[in-house]
Order: C-alpha cells, then structure tokens, then sequence
C-alpha cells in the first residue's frame, strides 16, 4: 500500500511520464528511421525478384557512385586549404595586425554571417554565372573570356570559400582577441621578432581553435548542398536527393543507392567528431595569467610587406563586398536595367519588393502581348511569399521547441549528474548524423502508413510533410542549442538556487523566477539562431522535395530558373536579389537583436531607460521654454 | 536557542562531520571558524537545510527542525558570493521572499523601505540592478534580503571574503553594529581569525570535522584547548627542550613530557631584559616592519625565536644586533606531546 501511493506523487508521475516521452522521442525519431535507411542497403532485389543484400554495394564498387564521393572528399580537402588560408588571413588583418580602415574590413569580411546558403550562391550567380552582371561585363570588355567561368568545381571552391570563412570570423576571432598579450610582450622582451611572434606564441594558441573549425569545414565540404546543386558539381549530397526522388523504373534501386551514400556520409562524419572530441578531451592550452592584457595591435614595419598586407586586405574586401554591393544596388533596379546588366543610375524601383506590374512582350509573330502581373516584387508574388510564410512558420516554431526541449533537459541534465549523462547524449546524437541522412530518412521512413507509433498516420503526405518538416528542423537544432544553453547554465550560481529555496521558493519557483531569467537571453539568442538558420535552410527542405513544404530557400533557388519563358517570372532576377537583401535584413536584424540589445544585462537596460528618460525629459524642457517665450512673445 | 546534537555528516566514505554537538544562545554572535575543508560550511548547510545529516539532530529553541524542508526553517543566509539575483533589482531582490509568502503588495513595499532604511540602502539604488553596486553595498542588500523576512536565526557564510582589505574592516564593523541592532542569533563561517575575534561573542574552532575549542575570543586565544588552535589562532613561537629547561631554570612550571608554545607578543625584546622573567641575550636576525609594531626574528644560542614589539618610535634594532629576549614562564602554554602517528 506505502509503495502504491509512493508512486501516486505528482513527481514521479512526471518524472515518469517524462521518461516515456523520451524514450517515444528517442527511438521513434532518431533511431528507427534512420536504422531503417541502414537496412534500405540491403534490401534490394536483382533482375529475377529475387533478394540480393550486396546488390548496391557491389554497384558502388562497379559504377560511378565512387565519383561521388571522391568529388565530395576532393571539395572538402579543399576547402579546408583554401578556407583556412582565406579566414586565417582575414582575422589576422583585422585583429591582430595594425591597418589602416580594420573596421570598414571587418564588416567586409563579416558580409557573410548575414546571408549564407542558398541566398549567398543565388546572389554570386547573379555576378558571376554566363549570364551575370560581371561576367557579362567581362565578356563585353574582353570577348576571349569564357562566359561559363563560373560553374562546376572552381565555382564551388570559390563560392563556399568565402560563404565559410564566417566560422573563422567568430570562433578564431575570439580565440585571437583572447590572447594575453603579456606573452607578446614577454616573446619580444626575450628577442622575438614579430613574426616569430605569431608563430611560436600566438600559433599554438589558436591552434585547438583551427582544429575544430578544420574538422568543421571538411563536414560542411562533405556534406555542401547549395553550392553544387545550383553550380553543377556532382557531389554526395545533390545525388542522394537525385537518387531520393527517382523510381525503380529509371534506374537500379535508386532509394538504396541514395541510403548508402546517406550512411557513407554518416560515416565520415562519425569519424570526424569522434576525432574531433578525442583531440578536444587531451585538454587545451590554458591561459595561467591573472591578469590578463588587452591584445595590442601588431604594426608591420617594413614597406613592403606593409603595402603588400593593404594590397591583400582589400582585393579579400573586393571580393567579399562585389556581390552584397551589387545585390543591394541591383535590388533597386528596373527589370530591364538588370536584363541589360548595366546599371540605370537616373531609373530606380521598389517593384522587385513590393507590388506588380504588367509585363508587354513581343511574340514570335510581331504582335505584343501583355502579361499581367508578370513583373512583381517580393512581396507581392505569390510563390515567393508562400515560401516566406512557410519557412518563418516552420523555422519559428521548430527554434522554440528546440529551446523548450533542451531548457528542460539541460535543468534535469544538472540536477541529476549520473542519469543526465545519457540524455545528454541522446541530444548530441543528431549531431553524429548529416542533416541529409535525418530528412532522408524521414521522407523514406515515414512515407507509409504502417509506421504505428505516429498512428498509422503517412507524415509524408500533403501538408502532413510540415510537420515532418518540423520534427527533422528541431532534432537537427537539439545539438546546437544543447551545447550553447548547457554553457550558459554554467553561469547559474549554485548558491542562487540555495538562496531562492533558502527564502521559501520550491522547484518550480526557483526555476521560473530565478533561473530561467538568468538563461533567458542565451535561450532567446539560440532560439534567434536557430531560426535564422532554418529561415533560409535549403538542404533539408529540398531533400523533402514536396509542394507542401517549398521553403524560402527552394523558392530563391527556383527563382534562378525560366526567368522571362514566355513572359512569365519577368523580374525573377530582381526579386532574386531583393530575395537576398531581406534575407540580409532579417539576419542582420537577428544578430543585433541577439549581440546588441540581448546581450545586455539589467544593470545596462537600466541605464539605458535611464538616459532615455533624461533625453525625454531635456526635450519636453526644451519645448516647455520655447512655449513660455512664444506665449510671452505673444 | 540553536542546540546540535551528535551530528555527523559524510559525503560516501569521507566523514565531513563527526558528531558534533554545538549550543548557541539566543542574540549571540557565533562564530565557526577554521581552515577550508574543516566542516564549517558544511554545518551551517546543516542548521541551513541544505544537507540532511547522517544522524543527529538539530533544534531550534527546543524544536527539533532536522526534518524540516529549507524553506519552513525561518533561517535567514548571507552567502559567501551574496547571490543576488542577478536579473532583478535590488528592490525586487529584497521583496522575494516576502513574494513567495505571498504577502500583500502595500505590506511588501513597506517591509523593504524599513529594511533599506536599516541597513542604509536609500530609495535611489533600490531601482538598481545588484550589478550597479559596490561590492558594501551588494552585502547590504544580501543582508537585507536575509532579514526582512524576519527570521529567527541568520546565517552569513563568509560575507566578506569577496571584498578588498580595507572595505572588509570597514563592513566588519558595521557588520557588528547592525547584528547589534536587530539582535538576532547570528551564526558567522569565516577562516580569518582576526574576523573571528574581532566580531564574536564566542567561536568554535573546528577542524577535520570536529569542534576543537568552544570559547570566548579571549578564551580561544590565551587559552587555546589544544595544539591546533594554539597553532591556528594567532602567530606563535614553539619552544624547543633546550629553551624549555632554560626557562625551567628561572622558573621550574614546564613539564618536560609536553610541547610547548609561546605567542609572539608575549615575548619581550629589548636591551635590559624583564624582571621575573628568563632572559638570554640574541642577535636581531630579521626585521618586518608593519608600522604599528616591528616583528623581528631573533636568533638565541637556545633556538629562533620571533617577537612582535610595539612600535615606539625610539627603540627600533637593526640587523645584527645584540639584544635580551625576556619570555614569562606563565605565558607559555603547554599541551601534552602528540604520540607517533598522530
């Protein structure tokens, strides 16, 4: 009987409840979908009908699926280079070299952390593919230059090498500014030379930064979408969804093949982590200072290199600034200027963001014909506002269900240290998986009615796709916001929690008074991140592929098509770059909202209501005097 | 008032508490001291609530509350880093508990002006965030938060190990005067002995998990009950056999079967030596000067020893010089000798 009513306590009815949630969650959306793509590889058929388990692998060996994978591989070896060179360089210039404009280079070099994916390939395309502005100026100055430069395996290198480098602005940048320049000081006092410097001293401090973004940048080479989809380069990931969307009746078991290269990328990526972690779990260098000094900013001396480290600084600054510059002017301009390439400096239009315009065209035979509402803005065109409107709905609320989530985990994660260990892990999981493998395995898994733990219910069907759009945007972002809520839970101090139970709060009180406020601008700032990401997320909505779930990306992607066919899509092109240019507005917004206004704490927002209030109250002074003498004038 | 009775608290094997058994009286000001790791912290969580120990009990005027949840103990905290709560201000911080008793808001705001008053926060920096305060001011709002809920006891667990030298004088004394004011049980945790003399009516000395000497200051310092705290408690001199018998010589009081110390104030340094007292005569080895007095390190052909001599302005010795050192056979205090492997 004592037992029995033990187990009645509302407590461990929840603790209960909540363990079966997890299990639910757990094994029904991480594990057997993705086991069931494991198992997709050896379920084929050869010709006869007849169960032949090796089929695909042996099709592997025989046919060009290798390619594939050793095109991938050759992307991501390359990128490591070219990445590593490109970031490395533009921190050091802008952090720890002394140049003239650093500032105005920065924000150059961080043009990237506002529009990435789809939005930065579509914005390059508008410049450099056969068609683009600048090619196509090329081309009119120099008639030898090769209007198809842009496209395949250099375009790829070139677009992501850039598209990447945002990595390196966070994460060396910060490992950069937090060097104690007291061992500068300290090398130079003992006869280093500056260069010397940065080898032997500063070096070896970044270098468990430049690992991980290393083994970061391979995954992302590994595993690049966008770029080689909208370039042309015959990659793992633009095959598998290929493959996905292809039928037995086209090709040999297709699903099958796509399945291995899912597990091949997972593969890699397992091995990367788990050397990654390895490297991570040998420990780091640690500052032992006490006193920390403010980096101070290394001048180079001699001419030359100084001229030459300007020169490099800004083509780098050229190179990032070309395309956001040109996007923003070009958004502005008339369908015809941007059909024409050349910029109308006397004709400028919203139209390629709000409103619509009729489109007259001249037929094949000598007639004009209108097309009503062909030219149209952002806003105003139905495809593309049905693409905003789908992926703000899915983002937002796939980025608060993963805060949710992850806040109550990483609560019972510090609460009971042994068991939380292994939900913990359960959240990294996805972290193991390509994002590809995830959606590719929902699309297969859950495209049946068979699966009973969803009630039989196909989640691949109509708009039943946006949930499953939902359930696969949250578990990818579980990871993410683990790590960086987890951090921020750190931060809470354990006698706060003694101090509010001390003065009669119980479990509940103490967590929504005292400590979710604490966390609260780092939940709203993964929440903020998260959303940003999954706003213009191409690879997953595309590996989804279905007309209930066209995201914002997809629809940027499409938009790179048919422009003008028939008089249809006329501003395509114009919309593409206004496109990019909100993007650009909703993430620079995002960051602020996050960097800026969320990062700062009450005693800050105090102050700053407080001298609010006092420039009010100068203001209403200023006018209450101009009244009075007014009135005495009078 | 506060009464512990054979607790005992281990963490796995390691005992952190070994039956100890304390009395505090009501309006006192008590003190727990000793090095880190001793177990002082450890039972001010048990009195607290924040540890359940593994037997004993503790009672509260007569009451035993060893049962009862933290937040029914009516037992105020000063935390060692205050924990305010940082996304609240200082008003908000202080009305917290009186919240979540959920006590009307006119009554609330009325508390909190009386308790700001009391402890000298004005209405200005009540609108503030506990991040725009001075480190004094921060433990003014601990100390108001910990009080306005009007408990029975309070407990303050190092407030002033996070401030500066001068300021934690300064706070020390008005530390004092407001425990004076509301006359309430304070129990204090600190491992500064300076703090610990200066502030309390009396003070346990623990160590290793066990009370070693309940006492007044006075008690704990003249006549410390073991060789721990003759050793924790104030700078000493122990004095080898060879001093021993000398000062036996003048006057037979020290057995020779146990250890003997002497505090470096009651050793006199100057050029005539003292009446009634052994003096040998010694070469000034080193010399600290600290303003108020000199601390010099004398060697004698019996043994090092150190003295702490008022500083006079006039008699100041240098370096190798010759001097008598004068020690009273009744300042030395004796304790018997520890057996081997203890």
């Amino acid at each position: 009987m004592r037992t029995g009513s033990r187990w009645l306590k509302p407590e461990n009815i929840f603790r209960l409840f909540g363990l079966g949630l997890f299990i639910y969650l757990f094994f029904g959306f991480m594990i057997l979908p993705n086991v069931n793509t494991l198992t997709q590889i050896f379920s084929t058929k050869n010709a006869a009908g007849e169960a032949d388990p090796f089929a695909v692998i042996r099709f592997f060996f025989a046919g060009s699926m290798g390619t594939y994978v050793l095109n991938s591989l050759k992307l991501a070896i390359g990128l490591v280079i070219t990445v590593n060179v490109v970031g490395i360089s533009v921190v050091l210039l802008t952090e720890y070299f002394d140049i003239k404009g650093a500032r105005i280079l920065r924000m150059g070099y961080m043009t990237t952390l506002i529009y990435s994916g789809v939005a930065l390939v579509t914005g390059y395309l508008f410049l450099y593919d056969n068609n683009g502005i600048l090619t196509t100026a090329l081309h009119n100055a120099y008639p030898h230059v090769d209007k198809n430069w842009f496209s395949g395996f250099n375009a790829v290198m070139f677009t992501m090498t850039f598209a990447t480098t945002s990595n390196h602005m966070l994460f060396l940048r910060n490992a950069i500014r937090n060097i104690d320049f007291n061992t500068v000081e300290a090398a130079r006092n003992l006869g280093a030379r500056p260069m010397k410097v940065l080898l032997k001293v500063v070096f070896p401090t970044l270098i468990p930064t430049l690992f991980s973004l290393t083994v970061m940048t391979f995954i992302t080479g590994l595993c690049a979408m966008s770029a080689p989809t909208l370039l042309g380069f015959d990659s793992i990931n633009p095959e598998i969804v290929r493959l996905a969307g292809s039928s037995v009746a086209d090709e040999a078991f297709p699903q099958a093949r796509a399945a291995l290269l899912s597990i091949i990328l997972a593969l890699f990526t397992i091995v990367l982590l788990t050397g990654l972690s390895a490297y991570e779990r040998r420990g780091h260098y640690l500052s032992v200072s006490k006193t920390k000094a403010k980096l101070v900013k290394q001048k180079i001396h001699n001419p030359i290199a100084r001229a030459f480290e300007h020169i490099y600084a800004y083509v780098l600054f050229v190179i990032y600034m070309t395309p956001v510059v040109m996007i923003i002017v070009f958004s502005f301009q008339t369908y015809s200027a941007i059909r024409m390439k050349t910029l109308d400096l006397g004709n400028w239009t919203l139209l390629n963001f709000f409103g619509k315009a009729d489109y007259s065209y001249l037929t094949s035979r000598g007639t004009y014909r209108v097309r009503e509402g062909a030219v149209s803005g952002l806003f105003s065109n139905a495809d593309t506002l049905g693409g905003i409107r789908i992926s703000f709905i899915l983002s937002a609320i796939a980025a608060a269900l993963a805060c949710v989530i992850v806040v109550v985990a990483v609560n019972y994660i510090f609460k009971n240290k042994k068991k939380g260990v292994i939900l913990e892990y359960a959240l990294l999981f996805p972290w193991l998986l390509p994002t590809i493998l995830i959606c590719y395995s929902y699309r297969t898994y859950f495209n049946s009615t068979d699966v009973w733990y969803v009630g039989n219910t196909n989640l691949y069907y109509m708009q039943n796709v946006r949930l499953l759009i939902i359930i696969a945007y949250t578990v990818v972002k579980l990871p993410f916001s683990l790590r960086m809520i987890k951090a921020a839970y750190y931060a809470i101090d354990d006698e706060l929690e003694d101090a509010a139970r001390n003065l009669g709060a119980g479990g509940l009180a103490t967590m929504m008074k005292v400590k979710l406020p604490i966390i609260l601008p780092s939940v709203l700032a993964v929440f903020a991140l998260n959303f940003n990401a999954l706003f213009t997320e191409y690879d997953m909505g595309a590996t989804f592929a279905s007309s209930y779930g066209t995201t914002y990306a997809m629809v940027m992607q499409s938009m790179t098509r048919e422009e003008g066919l028939y008089g249809f899509n006329v501003n395509a092109s114009g919309r593409r770059a206004a496109s990019t240019v909100f993007v650009m507005i909703v993430s620079g917004l995002v960051l602020y909202l996050v960097y800026g206004v969320g990062a700062r704490d009450l005693g800050e927002r105090l102050a700053l209501k407080e001298k609010r209030r006092q420039r009010r109250q100068k203001v209403l002074h200023k006018l209450g005097t101009k009244k009075k003498t007014k009135n005495l004038a009078a | 008032m506060i009464r512990l009775e054979d607790i005992t608290v281990k963490f796995n094997e390691f005992v952190a508490l070994d039956n100890i058994n304390v009395q505090v009286k009501e309006g006192e000001f008590f003190t727990f001291l000793g090095p880190s790791g001793c177990g002082k912290t450890t039972t001010l969580r048990v009195i607290a609530g924040f540890i359940q120990p593994a037997s004993g009990k503790v009672y509260v005027r007569g009451e035993d509350i060893t049962p009862v949840p933290i937040e029914e103990r009516n037992i105020g905290i000063v935390f060692q880093s205050y924990a305010l709560f940082p996304t609240m201000t200082v008003r908000d911080n202080i009305a917290f508990g009186l919240k979540i008793k959920k006590m009307k808001a006119a009554d609330i705001a009325e508390k909190v002006a009386d308790i700001a008053n009391r402890v000298d926060l004005s209405q200005e920096q009540l609108g503030k965030a506990v991040s725009q305060l001075s480190g004094g001011q921060q433990q003014r709002v601990a100390i108001a938060r910990a009080l306005v809920t009007e408990p029975a006891i309070i407990c303050m667990d190092e407030p002033l190990s996070n401030l500066d030298a001068k300021l934690r004088v300064q706070l020390r004394n008005e530390l004092k005067r407001m425990q004076q004011n509301f006359g309430i049980t304070t129990i204090y945790v600190t491992h500064d002995q300076e703090e610990a003399l200066t502030l309390s009516d009396r003070i346990a000395v623990f160590n290793k998990g066990v009370i070693e000497q309940v006492g007044t200051p006075n008690e704990v310092y003249n006549h410390s009950s073991t060789e721990f705290v003759c050793n924790f408690i104030g700078d000493i001199n122990q004095l080898e056999p060879a001093l021993v018998a000398k000062i036996n010589e003048a006057k037979p009081l020290l057995h020779t079967n146990q250890t003997h110390y002497i505090r470096l104030e009651r050793v006199a340094v100057n050029q005539e030596g003292n009446e009634g007292a052994l003096t040998i005569k010694g070469l000034i080895k080193s010399r600290e000067y600290y303003g108020m007095y000199i601390k010099y390190t004398v060697q004698t052909p019996a043994q090092t020893i150190r003295a702490i001599v008022r500083n006079d302005g006039v008699s100041i010795y240098e370096l190798g010089q010759q001097v008598q050192v004068s020690i009273k056979a009744e300042d030395v205090m004796s304790y018997p000798q520890k057996e081997a492997g203890q």
